[in-house]
């Protein structure tokens, strides 16, 4: 269908990127830039006892943790992730060292030669060793929970997911005088700038990042660039020349973070009229050798688990597991598309237990406004979940096909899904942690500039902020320049991560624009620093996870037909529908981008992408082997907006980013059920493991 | 110190071969992969290399009475879009890797490459197809099926080029399924052809041949001769399946496992017998 | 060796090894950085160009094999009226996100339409298929093709 979107302007970044003039990071010209290539570690788990380096040519150097002036530590969340194996190595393809010069084939040649004497130790590739345990509860769980007349328990899983954003890996690194200056394709500025920072123990002045073009990122370029800034600034400082370090796609697939694999316990209580009287649920993520950011992962995990159902009763237990693999960390959705999978599809078979239709069963304990969230908050918005499920069921036709489809020899099924997404940083983290600062001034010519650290990787966020700053100034759209985010100009308004960049970051811009709007006086140059300011009735607590844990939440419907083919066991998508509220979207085609976008990867994640980890290595290392879905393996996508103004975000809007991404795999699982008469309790449902489920109970 | 040769003509090209061992460079789709080192690097070979692809007197179709000649350097796209090339063929091209690739790449190559996974391999070799090997000394022609013996193994000379394919057509209705990682660039997990001819219900020619489940193609001319002048309604679903399974012995790999590839391989198999037996083959 | 072709409709002659990528030709050595790399083996087509008008993996092609042949790249597509008609369809339709997959997919785009000026959706996704894009689900890309078709591409 050919669209005419009404509410919608040009991306600004439209014609540079469809001309091919955009430059990427690997686009740069520098030609006296030296090749940085990683030493990687052969081994698992053990001890480094000697690294033992070739004779090294003239202009070639091996960089390693002994070059390090500060802490050896990669600045991620939490600070266990070394940026060089030191005593220790903790995963295979752990970096031990680069090595840095003129040719790069010699480096590749010279890193081949590197060797590491070890002493081995037996590595861990199963969740069985947590390093963050998080626990709570709501209700009065242990006293309900024991007086329960049945019960009902099932476990799920999910599996790693790389991001393939298509732009593998960048990074240039340069001294600009004495100033370390790096163009990456990232997520986040203003982490690298840390990160480096730390790891050199210099000056904040001594660093600056600046935002080429950014070929996607979805999670995948928040935290990995951090560790290449890190290691390429210790190699800068000793040899001084420009460095680059370009992933070929298997490097990047093979040695980059992934989505954290998921194992979700559920249970739930039930009383002698079968009501659910509370769930008890165990969410354990593998996040690999180092913790990274994976307590984020988890706490979000855990927050999202009761997904749109309120129970009155809830006890959450999360462990994140350190096995002795590539570190796991983020990609959309951060942990919750996890365990929103699991409580979709748990409540579809609790419903079948219970001889109830699961639209009933949900509909039951569908979240209501006022509710309380399992972390004891309140879900303050106006919620529209039944209107978003009535407008999905009637454009997929689901009740109809729902009938078809259960009788026998049909090989069709369809499923929904509903789902939520917490928009921002968890808890207060916006005013604690990010506290991000947005400066906008006005020159004597009226034209006003104004600054954020947000890297449009392809959201399409250039546009909207630009067009948020626009439209509350009221004033001609050329007369605003809002640029890619430089370190040395901009202030930091935080990560671009966790759906924030319209709901924290566009409120942020409006409110300053707002300011400047109000103090306006022709022909005067006029500069505003707004701070952000929660909403003040968001009070949390991390240590016990009680309290609001996100100023909004954006909800979900999607419906997902499949068919089945009983000869190969494959399985091909039919239909997509979906329903969204996210607030008031600003720009409805930008919006539009982010649903199919979302939910390709969702489905991608749910039946194809299949990344196997084998004695501690993936086993998918190339686009031939670890398959995203291509034109012919999505189907038409429908989707409807409901509009639903916020009232702290730009224009009533809330986050979309993550959100489109939560409903895509337990709508799919839910109709291939229905298509194969069977249960399903892991994704990816490759048809090696359909074949598993039906041969297995037949 | 490795050469690389760009003859101008299929003379010099055999000249060079009679005196150098080759790579031999075509559409560059499964060489280019397997010799690629990094970006902005040369690929990396560890003999000479000769570039055959634009010798104009190796793209060609054309039909005589022994049967379709393809000339080594015609790529899958003038093969899908050629009026002389059987529909079986156009079916099994139409679903390999990518349009892109399919401008690119040829049967020549796919026969070299001899992946056990090579999607042109299950028609050529259920077809009787030939290859036509020509050296200086002159030329000799082998069946696809005896050509490749192994995998990524074939009965090339040194001082030989594949310089065309003679597909043979056959009267035969066929059944074809690729089952692959996903439905467009995929790499298929196994795949299966049936031909048959069906003459007043009594089978008159039978033919199965299995791609990706053992280290060649899988075909057997000795069932398949067991099968010919049966009645139709005298083969028995079981018997084939129990004739054909130990030929099937596929691996555990990255991209499938062995359970699964042989389990269809079965399914695809008995589906083919069910509709013979319902004389629903009609390809 | 010196190898001639026609790059954008000028001449040009390089002076490489025969087995020298075709994307590494135009990147490296003509400076033209509009073709990208995603994964250096024939599956994303992010590298796509066109040779005597059909899409090619520039990543796979030796460049021996465009020798005496016309090649585009979206530097030189750019210029022409079909380019304008596509891209405002990708612009209209909101076809492109990233933008790191979109000069080939808009290449590619050209291609299939050249040869099948009203493709059926189906037909517009099979043949768009050796085309990754990892942003946009690829319905808003159908459909700037479909409008791209609508409008005709002034071949």
């Amino acid at each position: 269908m050919i669209h005419q979107y009404k509410d919608s302007v040009k991306k600004v970044d439209n014609e540079e990127k469809m001309s091919g003039m955009a430059i990427f990071t690997g686009d740069i010209k520098m030609d006296d830039a030296y090749f940085a290539i990683p030493v990687r570690s052969s081994i698992s788990y053990g001890k480094l006892l000697k690294i033992n380096v070739p004779n090294l040519p003239k202009d070639y150097s091996f960089i390693s943790a002994k070059d390090i002036p500060g802490e050896n530590v990669c600045n991620i969340i939490a600070s266990d992730w070394p940026v060089f194996a030191d005593k220790e190595v903790h995963y295979k393809g752990e970096t031990i060292g680069i090595i840095v010069g003129p040719n790069k084939e010699k480096c590749l040649e010279l890193a081949a030669l590197v060797e590491c004497e070890h002493k081995e130790f037996e590595p861990v590739f199963e969740m069985v060793n947590s390093y963050v345990h998080k626990e709570f509860k709501k209700g009065n769980p242990d006293k309900v929970f024991a007086n329960a007349k049945k019960t009902f328990s099932e476990s799920f899983s999910t599996g790693y997911q790389e991001q393939i954003y298509l732009e593998p890996q960048a990074m240039l690194m340069y001294l600009d005088g004495e100033k370390i200056t790096i163009k990456a394709s990232m997520q986040c500025p203003f982490y690298i700038k840390k990160a480096v920072v730390r790891v050199l123990n210099c000056s904040e002045d001594k660093v600056r990042v600046i935002q080429p073009a950014v070929g996607g990122a979805f999670g995948g370029k928040e935290h990995y660039p951090s560790l290449m800034a890190a290691q390429l600034a210790i190699a800068i400082v000793k040899i001084k020349k420009p460095l680059k370090m370009i992933f070929d796609r298997k490097e990047d697939i093979t040695f980059t973070t992934k989505r954290h694999p998921s194992k979700t316990e559920i249970t739930a209580y039930l009383d002698e009229k079968d009501n659910i009287l509370g769930v008890k649920i165990h969410v354990g993520i593998d996040g690999g050798a180092y913790v990274g950011c994976s307590m984020v992962v988890l706490s979000r995990a855990l927050i999202a688990c009761n997904n749109t159902y309120t129970f009155e009763n809830v006890h959450v237990i999360g462990d994140a597991y350190c096995t002795n693999k590539v570190p796991s960390a983020a990609f959309r959705g951060f942990g919750s598309p996890q365990s929103i999978f699991a409580m979709e599809l748990f409540i579809n078979h609790l419903a079948d237990f219970l001889h109830v239709k699961p639209l009933d069963l949900r509909n039951k304990y569908l979240v209501k406004t006022g509710d309380i969230t399992p972390t004891n908050g309140i879900y303050r918005d106006p919620i529209i979940l039944k209107e978003l499920m009535d407008k999905a069921m009637e454009m997929s036709d689901y009740k109809r096909k729902l009938a078809e489809y259960s009788k026998p020899g049909s090989n069709r099924g369809i499923g929904m899904s509903t789902f939520l997404h917490g928009c921002g940083f968890t808890g207060s983290g916006e005013s604690t942690i990010i506290n991000a600062q947005l400066k906008i001034k006005k020159d004597k010519n009226d034209i006003v500039t104004f600054y954020t650290s947000q890297v449009d990787f392809g959201q399409g966020n250039r546009t909207t902020l630009k067009r948020i700053v626009v439209d509350t100034l009221g004033i001609p759209e050329d007369h605003v320049i809002y640029d890619a985010p430089d370190t040395d100009i901009t202030l930091s308004t935080g990560p671009t991560a966790a759906s924030r960049t319209i709901i924290i970051v566009g409120g942020l811009a409006a409110k300053a624009a707002r300011h400047l709007k109000e103090i306006w006086k022709d022909g005067e140059e006029q500069e505003i620093v707004e701070p952000y300011v929660g909403p003040d009735f968001i009070k949390w607590d991390e240590d016990t996870m009680q309290g609001d844990a996100y100023p909004g939440y954006a909800w979900g419907v999607n419906v997902v037909e499949v068919s089945f083919d009983p000869l190969t066991y494959e399985v091909n998508i039919e239909g997509c529908w979906s329903t969204y509220d996210v607030g008031h979207a600003i720009d409805e085609r930008i919006l539009m981008g982010q649903a199919d976008g979302g939910l390709a990867q969702a489905l991608g994640w749910a039946y194809l992408e299949k990344e196997e980890a084998e004695n501690g290595m993936f086993k998918q290392k190339t686009l031939s082997d670890y398959v995203i879905p291509t034109m012919v393996d999505l189907p038409k996508m429908e989707t409807a907006l409901i509009d639903n103004p916020f009232p702290y975000g730009a224009f009533g809007a809330k986050g979309a980013g993550e959100l489109t991404f939560a409903g895509g795999a337990p709508a799919f699982a839910i109709a291939l059920e229905q298509a194969i008469k069977h249960k399903v309790h892991k994704i990816p449902a490759t048809p090696e493991y359909i074949m598993e489920i039906l041969e297995n109970e037949d | 110190m490795i050469n690389h040769f760009v003859p101008k003509n299929l003379k010099e090209a055999l000249t060079i071969l009679n005196k150098h061992d080759c790579y031999i460079m075509n559409g560059g789709t499964d060489l280019m992969v397997q010799k690629h080192v990094s970006t902005g690097l040369l690929p990396k070979f560890d003999k000479d290399v000769l570039y055959i692809n634009n010798l104009k007197e190796l793209d060609y179709i054309k039909k005589d009475e022994e049967g379709i000649h393809i000339g080594a350097s015609t790529r899958y796209v003038e093969i899908e879009n050629s009026p002389l090339i059987p529909n079986i063929y156009k079916r099994v091209i139409k679903e390999i890797a990518s349009p892109n690739i399919r401008n690119m790449a040829t049967i020549s190559g796919n026969i070299a490459n001899a992946s056990p996974a090579g999607d042109t391999l299950v028609p050529l070799v259920l077809n009787d197809a030939e290859v036509v090997l020509t050296s200086a000394n002159g030329e000799r022609k082998m069946k696809v099926d005896e050509f490749v013996y192994g995998v990524r193994k074939i009965h090339r000379e040194k001082n030989e080029l594949i310089s065309e394919i003679v597909l043979k057509p056959q009267e035969l209705s066929y059944f074809y399924r690729k089952v692959g990682s996903r439905k467009a660039e995929s790499i298929t997990k196994v795949s299966f052809l049936g031909g048959v001819k069906i003459e007043n219900k009594v089978i008159k020619d039978f033919r199965v041949s299995f791609g990706s489940v053992a280290i060649k193609t899988v075909r057997n001319r000795e069932i398949e001769n067991k099968y010919i002048g049966r009645n139709i309604n005298e083969l028995d679903i079981n018997e084939v399946i129990n004739d054909y399974a130990p030929l099937v012995t596929p691996i555990t790999d990255q991209r499938s496992n062995k359970e699964y590839r042989h389990k269809v391989a079965m399914n695809l198999l008995k589906k083919f017998v069910m509709d013979i037996k319902e004389g629903g083959i009609n390809e | 060796m010196k190898i001639s072709f026609i790059l954008n409709k000028k001449n040009v002659e390089v002076d490489v090894s025969p087995s020298m990528r075709l994307l590494d030709v135009v990147r490296d050595v003509l400076g033209l950085t509009g073709t990208k790399e995603g994964c250096g083996e024939g599956e994303c087509g992010a590298c796509t160009v066109l040779v005597n008008d059909e899409p090619y993996n520039s990543c796979l092609t030796p460049i021996i094999n465009v020798a005496n042949k016309e090649v585009m790249t979206i530097e030189g597509f750019r210029e022409t009226k079909s380019y304008r008609i596509i891209a405002d369809a990708f612009a209209s339709q909101g076809g492109s996100q990233c933008g790191f997959c979109t000069p080939g997919m808009i290449l590619a785009t050209y291609a299939v339409l050249k040869k099948n000026p009203h493709p059926s959706e189906e037909e517009a996704r099979l043949a768009l298929s050796g085309n990754l894009c990892r942003c946009t689900g690829y319905q808003a890309i159908v459909d700037a093709v479909m409008l791209a078709a609508k409008k005709g591409i002034e071949l």
